[in-house]
């Protein structure tokens, strides 16, 4: 085992849900999304959201429109559509699962070392 | 000073220098190579565009500025390697298949690197793992052995495998893990400028390195059960190419001797011409050709894809253009079939009748008259292709079949049975009547031409010949060993010549015949109704007794025992087995 390897897994893993969880509340257009990615430090680099966001808009998950932006190319803005809305109801409810899963074995776990 | 370019970047104007469009077309070209396999790409790669291009008019604060290769790699750092675009499918998949794609990772490329003519023998050196001076030895052996095809699956292979361009390619063509954690270290080694010189030394360290990590995480059961599995498929592929790539071959030789240039004198040209389909042979050859090429190309093809992963696609208008040529083969074959299916509608007959001066009191010598111009055919039904004297090309069978019957009349007759196929009856009939076969009565001796000739555009259509020999009743029949072949299958006829019954003087009686000198012959079967004649069953023990009611008789000889009784119950022991019978 790899522990970069794992590492870069784990983050990727979650990405999907993060991507649908930044467009909830408000359309976004790539650079927005990876901004707030970026921020997260969930994202290194750009490269892995492209194919990510076609294959969710591709699943019926997201839809886009384009706008026009002063002094660079037409911006894609994405947004979630109902299917997405319900996918990501899930993903959080699985999340907060896991989460809560995840707290319990982690403590117990130290529990039994000390 | 910098020669510059202009480029359109998802709709956007930029002035860029020479070298760092170079870097960017080679960076763009690189994530097209590693989404090979993903949905949407084109979709992907404007969205990519769209993003390069917007970053770069943040950077550029005029109009009149111009990119540079600095600003590029500013791009490609905040962009990432073309690794970093590949989605690892098992993440996202609904059913993961972890490690599938890491712990054999190999895949065929071409090492231009270290090639002689186009990298394909290096590449499968490294593919299968063994020296590349080796799979050279083989290929040269191969097409020595194979007097040149080889070539074509060597050209093929360079055509379709991909060339080892990125270092990602050349990891993967070393069978080293293209990892998350392998381009994180890339992406701080920097990327390889794929146009300039591959920097081999950095290459050699790298592909070092990554080889002692792949191999020691290749350690493990599981990956080894799935090795196997990844070795079994690949085994698969490579049947796969050699099957077809061996018809392939088979075909292309057969189209330039046969079809085109006539070099091979096969058997089925010689059918081909003769059967007058209506095509020139070349043409059929091609429609054959095509017919059956095509389905095992795409087999090729697929044998291919499965040992190369990112194999280029030959593109739909090449695919759809086989296809159409494929439909239209088949559909051509099939018209001629239909077309020469209807030649062979209807059977016409002409009938020759000529006298034999034969009378009851006299003996009639049969035999068949051959010419070893003609004698030559293992199938009696082939119709073969010859010269004939005036040098014209003529067709000729053995098919003549002879029939011997008796007749009421005081003279015997002869006749001469042409059948063929045609469109129609007319055609049928002129066909049979252009059938030449001869005979010849010289003093009490009948010679049957064992032959028949044919021109060569009446075609083959079942051409046929049957001789039928009335004699009257009363009269002898000496018929010649040679003519056993030739009235074997005439029962249906109604012949009476038995079997075996060549070399002998022979009676001819009402519909059927007596021989007169024949060494008396046990009949084959055991006939129920011999028992009660016994002048056919000389040197046997019978034995017949019983009283008033029981009627009891017992025979036994060399095939068998047979016992008796009341003619209603009987025991019967032979070669057969043994046979109980009670009423």
């Amino acid at each position: 085992m790899n522990i970069e390897n794992t590492k870069a897994q784990m983050r990727k893993g979650v990405l999907e849900y993060c991507i649908l969880s930044v467009l909830r509340d408000n359309d976004a257009y790539v650079a927005e999304i990876l901004d707030t990615l970026k921020d997260a430090k969930l994202l290194v680099v750009e490269g892995t959201i492209y194919p990510l966001l076609t294959r969710l808009k591709n699943a019926g998950l997201l839809n886009y429109r384009w706008e026009e932006s002063t002094g660079g190319p037409p911006r894609k803005y994405y947004g979630l559509t109902d299917t997405g809305k319900d996918f990501l109801k899930e993903l959080t409810h699985t999340w907060d699962e896991l989460q809560t899963a995840v707290a319990i074995v982690t403590t117990q776990k130290n529990k039994n070392h000390e | 000073m910098n020669k510059t370019v202009n480029i359109n970047l998802a709709g956007i104007f930029f002035h860029i220098d020479e070298d760092a469009f170079t870097k960017l077309q080679h960076y763009l070209e690189a994530i097209k190579r590693s989404l090979t396999n993903t949905q949407g790409r084109e979709e992907i790669i404007a969205d990519i565009e769209a993003r390069i291009a917007e970053l770069f008019s943040e950077k550029t604060k005029t109009d009149r500025q111009v990119i540079s290769i600095r600003e590029v790699e500013e791009v490609i750092a905040i962009m990432g390697q073309p690794e970093d675009y590949m989605l690892d499918e098992e993440i996202f998949e609904d059913e993961p298949s972890y490690t599938r794609s890491k712990v054999t990772g190999k895949q065929l490329f071409r090492d231009t690197d270290h090639s002689y003519v186009g990298g394909v023998s290096s590449g499968l050196g490294h593919y299968l793992g063994i020296q590349s001076i080796w799979v050279r030895l083989l290929w040269i052996i191969l097409t020595l052995a194979s007097s040149g095809a080889f070539i074509l699956i060597y050209i093929a292979l360079w055509i379709f495998v991909p060339e080892a361009k990125t270092t990602a390619d050349k990891l993967s063509m070393r069978g080293e893990a293209v990892n998350i954690s392998n381009i994180e270290r890339k992406i701080r080694e920097g990327f390889d400028d794929v146009s300039g010189k591959v920097r081999s030394v950095d290459y050699e360290k790298y592909g070092n390195q990554a080889r002692t990590g792949a191999s020691s995480a290749a350690k493990g059961f599981g990956s080894g059960i799935l090795l196997l599995l990844n070795i079994f498929v690949k085994l698969i592929g490579i049947l796969i190419i050699l099957i077809a790539g061996a018809t392939l071959i088979g075909l292309f030789i057969a189209l330039f001797t046969v079809g085109t240039f006539g070099i091979i004198d096969a058997p089925w040209t010689d059918y081909i011409e003769m059967a007058g389909i209506g095509a020139p042979l070349w043409a059929i050859s091609l429609l054959t050709f095509f017919a059956v090429g095509i389905p095992f190309f795409f087999l090729f093809i697929l044998g291919l894809k499965i040992l190369v992963r990112k194999l280029k696609s030959i593109g739909t208008p090449a695919k759809l253009v086989l296809l159409g040529l494929w439909l239209l083969s088949i559909i051509g074959l099939a018209v001629l079939g239909v077309k020469q299916a209807t030649q062979r509608a209807f059977e016409g007959e002409v009938v020759i009748t000529e006298v034999l001066p034969i009378t009851p009191q006299d003996t009639l010598f049969l035999a068949m008259k051959y010419n070893p111009d003609y004698s030559s055919g293992a199938y009696k039904t082939d119709l073969k292709l010859k010269f004939d004297e005036e040098d014209n090309k003529i067709m000729y069978s053995t098919d003549v079949r002879l029939v011997v019957k008796s007749t009421k009349d005081s003279t015997g007759r002869i006749e001469i049975i042409k059948t063929a196929d045609g469109s129609d009856y007319k055609d049928a009939k002129q066909r049979a009547e252009n059938i030449r076969y001869a005979t010849s009565f010289l003093g009490n001796e009948l010679f049957l031409n064992s032959y028949f000739t044919a021109n060569l555009n009446d075609h083959y259509r079942d051409q046929e010949v049957r001789v039928v020999v009335y004699l009257p009743e009363g009269s002898t029949l000496y018929p010649d060993e040679n003519i056993a072949s030739f009235h074997r299958s005439s029962d249906y006829y109604g012949n009476i010549l038995n079997y075996d019954q060549e070399g002998n003087y022979l009676k001819i009686a009402e519909n059927s015949v007596f021989c007169e000198s024949c060494p008396q012959t046990e009949s084959d079967t055991w006939d129920e109704d011999s028992w009660d004649n016994e002048d056919e069953f000389d040197g046997t023990i019978d034995f017949e007794g019983g009283d008033s009611t029981d009627n009891v008789k017992i025979r036994i000889n060399g095939k068998g025992i047979n016992i008796n009784k009341d003619e209603t119950n009987k025991i019967r022991i032979s070669r057969d087995g043994v046979e109980i019978q009670n009423n």
